[in-house]
């Protein structure tokens, strides 16, 4: 197999856009291209990810409507859905394109949309998800999956609210820096605990926003990415599955998709959690950080709620988790946000993220995790 | 075999039916085709009796569309006596009693054309 590097990234803002999935994905691609001096015919096969566009846009085949707005309407195109891993699960795919050979420079990305749909249309779109015969009818919503994590991890390790909200918190502080954010706004904890209840015990600061937006990433084999300004190295993308219903994982208080994807990506990379310097992991509620953290090894299980408390997961702290404000204040555009947390590690590597940088950090982790946690990818990123 | 077609028609009728793997006595919640624990297909139908207790729950304030009008209501996990967990909404137990722990029965929960796992106090 071949080394693959990624050699450009684009994202566009986060939040509200009057545009569509694949135009908002194009416009990332833009970006990635400009970022790698390539022109769009470069490209020989695209991955897309998308996960609702069916009902929210009334529009599924959005490959080859992406390539087509691209001005590559001959590319090869293929989309993938795996909840909000969805990009991640592409990428990683993609890698395996350029890392077999078949093409030399794969784009690489995603999109979503659903500010212009009403929040409980949107709730329900996402809620499918979840298992369709058991979960779906009871009335299960995404932020309801991981009410019943958290509220199992409390019990179990005394996990607090408070915790939890300390997470938001410092997601914010990072989110202000990140000129691309949703949110670019410090909260405290007292409006954390002090914001109305989604799903005992999260409140609504305790749960990412949803939002519009795209991201890509440009792939090159390594011959092609060693004639790039700064090729960042893919050192592992790993995938790895959990049973789909909550009601057959066999403990609540582990996300085992994240420790089995975060095994193999170790492996692959002959690397440890030791050695991870910045990290973008799947925070779409406050209790999926502190579950993270202590799937991928970087805080030991029952102590990741104490990091976030601690500080040791801020900028500045042991180790900086999501220095782009994360998906709570960055934001989630689900079909997006896998290669957008690529696109800050990839930042991050090459020292280009500002006030929001994690000086010297030289081994990137990108974490994503799908719907009710079944899906998780985890990839690895280095200078060398 | 017992397919969701078929759970679901028991449930209805207020039969809760699990499947045991007759290699390797894993215990499991259908539709399962082969045995996560030893991979035969080797089911067969046992009945549950239903009773259990509340391993995880929540109460959804934010419902999705079509269930707006019954927010707020509760989900949990429960774990049922012979071992396995089933997942349901909570009916007609107030939510500031709910607690890790608290025994519950099964009590489906019917619409016109869907059932839907319920548990109720024990
Ligand atoms: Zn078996």
């Amino acid at each position: 197999m071949r080394r693959v590097g990624v050699i450009g990234v684009g994202v566009t803002p986060f939040g509200k856009h009057e545009r569509s999935s694949a135009e908002l994905f194009a416009e990332a691609a833009a970006e990635a291209l400009d970022d790698a001096g390539l022109a769009p015919t470069a490209i020989q096969a695209i991955y897309f990810g998308n996960v609702v566009g069916g009902p929210a846009e009334r529009q599924l085949h959005m490959g080859p409507q992406a390539a087509s707005i691209l001005g590559l309407p001959w590319v090869p195109t293929t989309r993938f859905e795996t909840a909000c891993a969805t990009s991640h699960a592409a990428f990683r795919h993609a890698v395996m394109e350029v890392a077999s050979g078949t093409s030399d420079v794969v784009l690489v990305g995603g999109a979503e949309r659903v500010l212009d749909i009403p929040t409980e249309t949107a709730t329900e779109l996402f809620a499918y998800a979840s298992d369709a015969a058991f979960e779906q009818p009871a009335g299960l919503t995404v932020p309801g999956v991981f009410a019943l994590i958290a509220r199992a991890h409390m019990a179990k390790y005394g996990t607090t609210e408070e915790q939890m909200a300390h997470v938001a918190v410092k997601n914010h502080r990072h989110g202000a820096l990140n000129p691309k954010a949703q949110f670019r706004k410090e909260i405290t904890l007292e409006q954390v605990l002090a914001s109305p209840r989604i799903a005992d015990p999260l409140k609504l600061y305790d749960c990412c926003p949803f939002t519009d937006g795209g991201a890509a990433v440009l792939l090159a084999s390594e011959e092609a990415a060693r004639r790039s300004r700064r090729p960042v190295w893919v050192l592992a993308s790993a995938a790895a599955s959990d049973a789909m219903c909550l009601h057959d994982k066999k403990d609540l208080t582990r996300a085992l998709a994240t420790e089995r994807a975060a095994q193999t990506a170790y492996r692959q990379a002959g690397l440890g959690p030791k050695d991870v310097d910045v990290v973008e992991l799947h925070d779409c509620f406050t209790i999926a950080e502190i579950v993270a953290t202590e799937g991928l090894g970087l805080f030991e299980p029952g102590t990741g709620g104490t990091a976030a408390e601690k500080g040791w997961t801020s900028l500045g702290g042991k180790l900086p988790v999501n220095p782009s404000g994360g998906l709570k204040a960055k934001g989630h555009p689900i079909g997006a946000t896998g290669a957008a947390q690529i696109a800050e590690i990839v930042t991050q590597l090459r020292g280009e993220a500002g006030p929001r940088q994690v000086e010297g950090a030289r081994i990137g982790l990108a974490h994503t995790l799908g719907g009710n946690t079944a899906t998780v990818l985890v990839s690895l990123f280095g200078l060398e | 075999m017992i397919t969701l077609q078929t759970f679901f028609q028991e449930a209805r009728a207020g039969r809760l039916t699990g499947i045991r793997c007759r290699q390797c006595s894993e215990l499991a919640i259908p539709p399962k085709e082969f045995c996560p624990s030893c991979h035969q297909r080797a089911w067969e139908a046992v009945p549950l009796a239903g009773h259990g207790t509340i391993a995880s729950f929540t109460v959804i304030r934010v419902a999705p569309r079509g269930r707006t009008a019954e927010a707020p209501y509760a989900v949990a996990v429960v774990k049922l006596a012979e071992g396995v967990s089933l997942l349901g909404r909570v009916i007609d137990i107030p939510f500031d009693s709910l607690r890790i722990g608290l025994p519950v029965r099964f009590r489906p929960l019917l619409t016109a054309d869907r059932t839907v796992v319920g548990f109720g106090p024990a």
